[in-house]
């Protein structure tokens, strides 16, 4: 059976829905570029849906510059950007991005992604969590999983498809394991056709 | 421009739940959905609430929402402001985006300068008598009398204290105010100015006692970062959530998010 495309298998979820998407390490810079792609172009584009974008491994700046290579355009993502004070990077702010002092606040960042999903309504508002991982440097386990539990929750209430990125090999992590307990589906990249 | 006093606070019976029907006072949204929903809908109607936190926690902020949301509700409201300027509240309001100046200029929201009554009644003395505290009682109730106000804030009462230097003398016009502010229907918020690890709600510890409620906004430090902290401590007449929730000061409003706690007693 061919592997499904990534875009496919996203537009095929039901609204609401809460999907790790697992990129392979020794991969990453395809399988980043390709969850992109099917994300910003793909489902966002044919649903004109807005994205939350919460960068937590790269600064917003990064990753608009990429949604500007996929022609992305700016009232259709937002950043919730969580790593750029820390990483002492915040001289030229975005317009289209809030930013939170630091991945540990993790209950900013909850309210910053209401904030934007309430700025800029959609039915099928798009959230992508880049990435548990850098999230799960910065906070332990326990104050994680229950940040990844409300915030999910919240959001699957909402109808909001809730993406998060989640880099790993073949054993399983233990953050793979938490997050396993509160998505409803893993898409992993690497066995997904782009 | 309406006058004279608002029907008396009325009471409706909630829906029944499993603890079984029971009789509530009516509510007065604040308008802060989260804090409406910690409230299970929002302040008794007529109910005198403490706001009190240390500096940067908010407590302008939410009793400004207050009154904004009121008056967007066609509910006349007052905010009586002790040591900073109107017209600075008001410049620093127009940031947010669910501010109007047209509620302030209809009349909607209302804003007096304590400082300009004070000297229009001759309030000059640093400690105020019994007599002048009856005064300054009855002024405020006749502005809210007048004006039909059904919300009013009082930014801050620790101001007021501070001239008020006898326990048994706040105590009676803590007392007073709050009888003359609930037969008019009106549901106050008084801001209290405590410091960052108090031990108490107020500057002389009497006050907690006297109000209907008390919410407490505080700093909480996770690994450096400060969050604004927020949690219900009592209001009279409402079963609510004694939680403790992070409050985010947005463009928007005011949003509020369950404090995480990852397993640790008094969050994370």
């Amino acid at each position: 059976m061919p592997p499904v495309d990534i875009g496919d298998r996203l537009r095929s979820l039901p609204g609401g829905s809460a999907v790790a998407l697992k990129l392979d390490p020794r991969e990453y810079a395809d399988h980043y570029f390709a969850v992109l792609n099917a994300t910003l172009r793909d489902v966002g584009s044919e649903t004109n849906a807005h994205t939350v974008y919460v960068a937590v491994t790269s600064p917003a700046a990064f990753v608009w510059t990429l949604a500007q290579a996929l022609d992305v355009p700016r009232e259709r993502i937002s950043f919730v950007d969580a790593i750029s004070h820390i990483m002492m990077n915040y001289s030229n702010p975005l317009e289209n991005a809030t930013y939170v002092d630091s991945p540990r606040a993790l209950e900013e960042i909850m309210l910053r992604v209401e904030y934007l999903l309430r700025k800029f309504p959609h039915p099928r508002s798009i959230v992508v969590i880049d990435s548990v991982n850098s999230l799960a440097i910065h906070n332990p386990p326990e104050l994680l999983s229950e940040f990844f539990h409300i915030l999910l929750n919240n959001l699957k209430s909402r109808s909001v498809l809730t993406l998060v990125l989640e880099t790993s090999d073949e054993e399983q992590s233990g953050v793979e394991q938490m997050l396993n307990l509160v998505v409803d589906e893993t898409i992993d990249v690497a066995r997904a056709g782009r | 421009m309406s006058s004279g006093s608002p029907p008396p606070p009325s009471e409706t019976l909630a829906p029944s739940g499993l603890m079984g029907p029971s009789l509530q006072l009516e509510r007065c949204a604040t308008g802060i959905e989260g804090l409406d929903n910690i409230l299970g809908g929002g302040i008794p109607r007529g109910n005198m609430v403490l706001v009190a936190g240390s500096v940067g926690t908010g407590k302008t902020t939410l009793s400004l929402e207050f009154l904004v949301r009121g008056a967007e509700r066609g509910e006349r409201s007052l905010f009586i402001s002790v040591t900073e300027a109107s017209a600075k509240l008001i410049q620093n309001l127009s940031t947010f985006e669910f501010f109007r100046t047209e509620l302030v200029d209809q009349g909607s929201l209302v804003f007096v300068d304590l400082p300009v009554i004070y000297e229009r009644l001759g309030l000059s003395n640093e400690e105020l008598n019994a007599e002048e505290i009856g005064i300054l009682i009855r002024t405020i109730r006749d502005l809210v009398r007048t004006l039909g106000v059904r919300r009013l804030v009082l930014d801050s009462l620790t101001s007021v204290c501070y001239r008020i230097h006898k326990e048994e003398q706040i105590r009676d016009f803590m007392l007073r105010l709050g009888e003359e502010l609930k037969e008019a229907g009106c549901t106050s918020v008084l801001v209290s100015e405590i410091g960052p690890n108090p031990g108490r709600y107020s500057l002389h510890g009497v006050e907690e006692a006297i109000v209907d409620g008390v919410i407490l906004l505080w700093n909480a430090r996770r690994m450096g970062d400060i969050l604004r902290v927020v949690q219900v401590v009592k209001m009279r007449g409402a079963a609510h959530s004694r939680a403790q929730y992070v409050m985010e000061l947005t463009p928007i409003g005011i949003l509020m998010a369950p404090h995480l706690k990852g397993g640790r007693e008094g969050g994370a």
